[in-house]
């Protein structure tokens, strides 16, 4: 046997077949073919193949177990409810599908809360981003003696010198707190928007027993990082060659590939592990929806098995 | 300029001032009558509605080139002689320059980041010519510090929003290899060690493809990559007297700086090469180790496509792996059905592949051998934001008022 390949270089092409349908979208091509997607949450999906051995076995070994976890997919903000039952119907099935009886019997619609997102009719990943941090600022409406705090306090650090707050930690939410002498505070460290704001009122409340006046104003969410694993290897230099303008890749200076999406505004970094960073969100629903955006663009450059 | 006053013929009011062989006239625009002509003169009542312009806001300042500018040019085109690149380049890295001066991000940087900014400019212009030189390159032209050289490069890339096209690999072997002494007889060389230089290109060029393709490369800082690969090259081409040349001594004698990862990256390429080995049935017999694998890297390489996909399991595969009498039973992944929820155990794969064992994924190093250990999601603590904060866990981040005296005393002794 003689392998008969040229030597041209063949260094970035992606493995995929696919990479030839990829265009280069742009954003706002890429939202629309996702409305596309949601208008056939009325098709009638009887085409999809009976349950076979081969079929489940592949279901299981693909997907795993997020097909029998509660899909959540990305939701565009403004969909009414009606449509978000409609797909969590015809999702569903799919989920269902390694029980043979799955695609006949229709499971009771589940009422989806707000927060979470419905599927999409296409693919869905399956896969949730975890919120990993949270930074939001308050403002506690009271000029602050930060060296009094620093002296009163146990779990106070202030260096002036070094930088011109207190640094407060309290366990339980495990945060940190930068206070400021103009009343200013900022919370990190929190794994949801809940326990943000639990944390930044429990540092209130022991500003409050230090003796100063202190209220809880503004609370607001500024930044939420987010970070799941697809679960597969990426291409780096595959993506970055067919998203040019989204994308930025050094491999001299920084191993992950960043991706400024435009819709949402979210930066991810996305490793050659498969393993993604999302940050830049305010809301929760925009790292699930930046996620949903990237997902079917990393599937694109996964080698076929 | 249109003028004040109205065409005493049509009474339009668009008069404009024009010039009927350099005799200034003042012209209705609307019929063509020329009111006045000839103003050489002005009378006091005239210049009472001239305005006098500063020189600030005429053009003349801004055609002068500030100073930043005019430095920063020298060095671009200072660089630019000493990489020899084309003359093109250089007019484009200066109009760069010029524009990210003008950005107000980069009129107010530091002169020490402003020095690295003709660098970066010089940089994005090779990139996009397919000019294949390094940040490191720039870098020690510049006496530069890599990370300030860094930031000013990703903000210069973010401002301009100017799209770097990623750097090509092949074209780096090529410049890279061209600063061997290896392929030039020089004194302290001993003859054994001399190497063509287009059979070193060809065979370094088809190991980094194949260094590529088994995910050795992407993320990876590509120099140390290229430079093992240079070594195992140089080494294949005439192993006999080469085999004992470790890859330091290769550095010093090539005149290149030997980067710290090139080690591992030799070792990663190694343990590909035995696993593709391990396929060659005419290599069955021999132990697979270092020197078999170098003596026979040609033919690995000619083969390679067939042998890495026989090696190596593909992404996917590995649930299939447990197939009947394939592999020890010891040895075997584990069962298909992973517990629910829990990332698939990775266990990292040491040692080659045997024949006839299971085959090692082709994945990235990263994947193979994972430092950290997956967490568990967190449970869902609070529910709400709102729960009330009980006075007693507050307590514990509050001083007592002996402590208090206690650190008082303690801080006016220090």
């Amino acid at each position: 046997f003689k392998d008969d390949f040229s030597t041209s270089p063949h260094l970035f092409t992606p493995m995929s077949p696919y990479d030839l349908e990829l265009p280069t979208q742009t954003a706002s091509q890429l939202s629309q073919s996702k409305e596309l997607l949601t208008d056939f949450s009325s098709v009638d999906l009887s085409f999809l193949p009976d349950v076979t051995q081969d079929n489940k076995e592949q279901n299981l070994s693909e997907d795993g177990h997020e097909t029998q976890k509660e899909l959540i997919g990305s939701l565009p903000s403004d969909e009414d409810s009606g449509v978000l039952m409609d797909e969590s119907s015809l999702s569903h099935p799919g989920a269902a599908q390694p029980s043979p009886e799955a695609s006949d019997i229709c499971p009771p619609l589940t009422p989806m809360t707000p927060l979470t997102p419905a599927t999409s009719a296409s693919e869905s990943s399956g896969i949730v981003p975890q919120l990993q941090n949270i930074v939001s600022t308050v403002n506690l409406a009271c000029k602050l003696d930060l060296k009094n705090i620093a002296l009163h306090a146990r779990n106070a650090e202030y260096n002036p010198k070094r930088f011109a707050a207190v640094i407060m930690r309290i366990r339980e939410p495990r945060t940190t707190a930068l206070i400021f002498s103009s009343g200013k505070m900022v919370c990190t460290g929190a794994k949801s928007e809940e326990q943000s704001r639990l944390a930044a009122r429990k540092y209130a409340r022991v500003v409050q027993k230090l003796g100063f006046p202190a209220k809880f104003l503004d609370f607001k969410i500024q930044n939420m990082v987010g970070s799941c694993d697809v679960r597969f290897p990426i291409r780096l230099e595959g993506l970055v060659l067919t998203h040019r303008q989204f994308s930025s890749y050094e491999p001299e200076l920084f191993p992950g590939l960043v991706y400024r999406m435009v819709k949402p505004r979210i930066v991810l970094l996305i490793f050659v592990s498969g393993k993604v960073v999302l940050t830049g969100a305010k809301n929760r629903s925009e790292i699930y929806e930046a996620f949903e955006n990237i997902y079917p663009i990393l599937r694109g450059f996964k080698k076929p098995s | 300029m249109a003028a004040r006053g109205r065409c005493p013929e049509c009474g339009s009011g668009s008069l404009v001032e024009d010039a009927h062989y350099a005799q200034q006239q003042l012209v209705c625009s609307a019929c063509g009558c020329v009111l006045s002509e000839g103003l050489l003169t002005t009378t006091y009542s005239d210049e009472e509605h001239l305005r006098e312009v500063a020189y600030s806001q005429s053009t003349g300042q801004k055609e002068q080139l500030s100073r930043c500018l005019q430095r920063g040019s020298r060095r671009v085109q200072d660089l630019c002689k000493v990489l020899q690149l084309p003359a093109a380049f250089e007019e484009t890295a200066v109009s760069y320059l010029r524009r990210a001066l003008q950005h107000p991000a980069f009129r107010l940087l530091s002169r020490e980041k402003k020095e690295l900014l003709g660098g970066c400019c010089v940089l994005v212009t090779c990139r996009q010519r397919s000019w294949p030189l390094t940040m490191g390159t720039v870098c020690s032209l510049l006496y530069a510090r890599h990370d300030l050289f860094a930031g000013v490069y990703l903000s210069l890339q973010k401002e301009l929003g100017l799209s770097v096209p990623a750097l090509s690999l092949a074209d780096l072997v090529t410049t890279h290899l061209n600063s061997f002494r290896l392929l030039q007889p020089a004194a302290d060389v001993p003859a054994a060690f001399l190497e063509d230089k287009e059979q070193l290109l060809a065979r370094t060029v088809a190991i980094v493809e194949l260094a590529s393709q088994a995910w050795l490369v992407t993320g990876r800082h590509p120099v140390p990559i290229v430079t093992a690969a240079a070594f195992l090259a140089w080494q294949s081409l005439r192993p006999g007297p080469r085999l004992c040349c470790p890859l330091a001594r290769f550095c010093r004698l090539a005149g290149v700086d030997l980067p710290p990862p090139a080690h591992l990256r030799l070792k990663e390429l190694l343990e590909i090469l035995q696993g593709m080995a391990s396929q060659l049935s005419w290599l069955r017999g021999f132990p697979l180790d270092r020197k078999v694998v170098v003596k026979h890297l040609g033919e690995l390489l000619q083969h390679r496509l067939f042998l890495l996909k026989n090696a190596f399991s593909q992404h996917g595969e590995e649930q299939q792996d447990t197939a009947p009498g394939q592999g020890c039973p010891s040895q075997g992944s584990g069962p298909p059905s992973s517990p629910a929820g829990a990332q698939q155990q990775r266990r990292p794969w040491a040692g080659p592949a045997r024949p006839g064992g299971p085959r090692r994924p082709l994945l990235p190093p990263c994947l193979l051998q994972p430092r950290k250990r997956p967490r568990s999601a967190p449970s869902a603590a609070a529910a709400t934001g709102d729960e009330p904060i009980s006075d007693s866990e507050l307590e514990q981040y509050l001083r007592s008022p002996e402590e208090i005296r206690a650190l008082s005393r303690a801080r006016a002794c220090l």
